[in-house]
């Protein structure tokens, strides 16, 4: 009988292995270091993107990416090479692309969900004053992360897992 | 070095863009770069266009990377072409499931030059 997913992984992973995603993603594609810490982001104070991956499978979830306007553009910068003057369509398509690679390294560093565990397709919303409202996760992880002056928050949300 | 054509399939055009970046610093030399959104424009693309490589994508709306490469197979579009996927899909499951659709390469995003290099090169006959 094969072992139920949620029994072959160790919570205490889940954060490592999304500390070490992220540094590949932002290493790999951005060429800058990205590295646990940094303050939250100030709700209504700035205008905030979030990109959201779901997550279906073997788990059923989301790998959220959230970050202000200045560390968007930022990042769409060192992707593109090119800074874009605000937060168009190149933007939203380079942190929703963020947020996918983050997911898909998240979710490849455990062999269950690399296989059993799909990515949708990214989801970017923009706004100045919102919130997210989960139902009640398995298991959630949030964590700030700081690349030069800037800083994202990246959480992994698990709301079932086999 | 011979110059070719490329498509690029991708439905983010910043990966696109990316991708393009990589097979140049990768010491490509590129005389023409198609792109398509998805599985469905880079059909109608090839029944056109004439490519020496194609690199593309696994998840993407409307239909899949997969199924591309099927579609591509089937109807016998650009059959001696090279096709590498670049995806975050990551699995072995993934890539055997891949190289059965008819790819010849798979590059796991996130990705570097280098990488690309060491997995498209190889692929095509520079004479």
């Amino acid at each position: 009988m094969a072992t139920p997913v949620r029994e072959s992984m160790q919570v205490n992973m889940h954060a490592a292995h999304l500390d070490d995603a992220v540094g590949e993603v932002f290493g790999l594609m951005m060429g800058v270091p990205c590295v646990p810490g940094g303050k939250n982001l100030c709700e209504g104070q700035e205008t905030t993107i979030t990109a959201v991956i779901g997550f279906a499978g073997a788990m059923s979830g989301a790998c959220t990416l959230r970050c202000g306007q200045q560390a968007a553009l930022r990042m769409a910068e060192c992707m593109v090479g090119v800074r874009p003057e605000e937060l168009d369509a190149t933007v939203k398509d380079a942190i929703g692309e963020v947020c996918n690679m983050v997911a898909g390294a998240w979710k490849g560093k455990h062999p269950a969900l690399a296989a059993g565990c799909m990515l949708s397709t990214p989801a970017v919303v923009t706004g100045t004053n919102y919130q997210l409202h989960l139902q009640q996760p398995e298991f959630r992880v949030n964590c700030n992360y700081q690349f030069e002056e800037h800083v994202v928050s990246i959480s992994i949300i698990c709301e079932f897992i086999q | 070095m011979s110059e070719i054509a490329a498509l690029i399939v991708d439905d983010s055009s910043v990966m696109r863009k990316i991708v393009e970046r990589a097979l140049r610093q990768a010491g490509l030399s590129l005389n023409k770069v198609h792109e398509a959104s998805t599985g469905v424009e880079a059909l109608d693309l090839l029944k056109s266009e004439r490519v020496q490589l194609i690199l593309s994508d696994i998840n993407m709306p409307m239909m899949d990377g997969l199924e591309f490469l099927r579609q591509l197979r089937m109807q016998q579009l650009a059959p001696d072409v090279p096709v590498v996927m670049i995806t975050t899909e990551s699995s072995e499951e993934h890539v055997r499931e891949a190289i059965v659709a008819g790819a010849q390469g798979y590059i796991r995003k996130p990705f570097t030059a280098e990488q690309v290099k060491e997995r498209v090169l190889p692929l095509l006959d520079l004479a």
